[in-house]
């Protein structure tokens, strides 16, 4: 399936819990993260747990899914800004739940899918909103950086392996 | 209990009130509505070195555009104080989290008793604010060791008669007599009492024969009992089986971190009910002063509670 996206929004946190901080770019390390980023530093929220979160994307057709209720299984939208989402690339046109297992280039970069990303109530509590339910399902991908880089805002996505 | 957004938020400004009284008034960068809180609330101040410390809000809880705390400088204590008075100057960064509120107005009440000592009068500074606004009754208590407190100014002008000062110094020096001073118990009156823990203690003998639920302390320290001796229990983690071992100089939320549980804490000394978490079978020795007796028959405080022999979490 050819598809092609881009890197809409790109976000770090520096802690655990603290806000997101939108960037315009941002350098990836192999084995690391993004730089400055919580998990890069290993202070993230799940770094003792295991699984790798290197990176972390979600797409933006999900966010504007909430925005509409659809599938309505909430009693209104819910309106989850870029920032707030607490994963760190926000793609658009990239069908991220085939992507677990298969390489893709971002910008000059290359990353490899792993587990798909799943909601937690961690994130439903610092948010105050219902989002579990919502993201059920699509709540994006955690990512190894096989290639890095610098990536920026607006670069292109693309897949390696189909 | 919930974990909260942390903010890098700058200090819009910084004055200094009696009673080497730092108020600050707080405002987020990027933010024009900030996260929205009940009087009563409070936010926790990371420090550089990753501590945490716990300021109530005092301003009106109905401007969301920026927060007010006020931090007396206490040479004597934990350090944290001071770091805000050396470096939270007008333009610097503060990391503060999203309020979280222990200590409420009661919406039902007919009238409030508020009895403040010291800097415990920063949550009703807030409080009368709210109260004013929606006309319900209230008394203020004001003890001080100043005769002219903090807020003085302030609360004469929120409160008017409202407010009844004791300064323990100066030509009108007055004693405030928990016994003589607060008024009988009645339906729909609810005291609220903040304050250093001699102040809290009176007002809650004071107070004994009042309905429990309508006697409400926000402490910023817990009444610890001096001769309790730590005991070493067992945790079961109920969704697992796995089995813990806590020794008598380690706290449950400490041996759950070891053994992997991300668990979010905050002050630690079981006044900020950070670390909340249900519990089965098992004979808590409750140590926190946060969770009320209902709530005690299946959460506790990680932080400072532990078991008699051994309790199993909901985890």
């Amino acid at each position: 399936m050819p598809w092609s996206g881009t890197l809409e929004f790109i976000h770090i946190a520096p802690a655990a819990s603290y806000e997101m901080e939108e960037l315009k770019e941002a350098r990836l390390i192999p084995g690391r993260g993004i730089e400055g980023d919580r998990y890069f530093n290993g202070t993230g929220t799940y770094s003792p747990k295991p699984g790798v979160r290197e990176v972390t994307l979600i797409e933006m057709e999900v966010l504007e899914a909430l925005a509409r209720n659809d599938p309505p299984v909430q009693d209104k939208p819910v309106v989850l800004a870029p920032a707030d989402h607490r994963r760190n690339l926000t793609t658009r046109g990239v069908p991220l739940n085939h992507l677990s297992g298969k390489r893709f280039r971002v910008g000059e970069t290359i990353l490899k899918g792993g587990r798909l990303n799943f909601p937690c109530k961690y994130l439903e509590e610092i948010l105050g909103l219902p989002v579990f339910l919502p993201l059920y399902n699509r709540s994006g991908l955690n990512c190894w950086i096989e290639k890095g880089g610098i990536i920026r805002q607006g670069d292109a996505i693309e897949p390696i392996d189909l | 209990m919930t974990a909260r957004i942390i903010m890098k938020m700058r200090v819009a400004s910084a004055r200094d009130e009696s009673g080497g009284v730092r108020v600050l008034t707080l405002k987020h960068p990027l933010r024009d509505v900030l996260p929205e809180w009940e009087p009563g609330a409070h936010v926790d101040l990371r420090l550089p070195d990753g501590k945490i410390r716990q300021y109530s809000l005092c301003g009106d809880a109905g401007d969301r555009s920026q927060y007010r705390i006020a931090v007396k400088r206490e040479e004597n204590g934990r350090g944290g104080s001071k770091w805000v008075h050396d470096n939270l100057h007008s333009g610097a960064e503060a990391h503060v989290s999203a309020p979280r509120c222990n200590f409420r107005l009661h919406a039902s009440a007919k009238r409030h008793v508020f009895v403040a000592g010291g800097i415990g009068i920063t949550p009703f500074l807030a409080m009368v604010q709210a109260v004013r606004k929606t006309g319900t009754p209230f008394k203020l208590a004001y003890c001080s060791s100043l005769a002219r407190p903090p807020f003085f100014e302030e609360l004469q002008r929120h409160c008017g008669d409202g407010v009844t000062f004791y300064p323990a110094s100066g030509p009108g020096r007055r004693r405030f007599d928990a016994f003589a001073d607060l008024p009988e118990p009645a339906e729909g009156t609810h005291l609220y009492c903040c304050g250093p823990q001699r102040l809290t203690e009176s007002v809650r003998v004071a107070a004994s024969r009042w309905p429990q639920d309508h006697v409400h302390f926000e402490l910023f320290q817990p009444a610890f009992d001096e001769n309790f001796v730590p005991e070493p229990f067992g945790i079961t983690i109920a969704s697992t089986g796995q089995r813990l071992h806590v020794p008598a100089d380690k706290s449950a939320l400490e041996i759950l971190r070891q053994a992997g549980f991300v668990l979010s804490s905050s002050c630690e000394l079981g006044v900020c009910g950070s670390c909340e978490c249900g519990y089965r079978d098992g004979a808590v020795i409750h140590r926190d002063a946060v969770l009320s007796p209902n709530a005690r028959q299946d959460r506790m405080m990680l932080c400072v509670s532990r078991a008699r022999g051994h309790v199993t979490l909901d985890l």
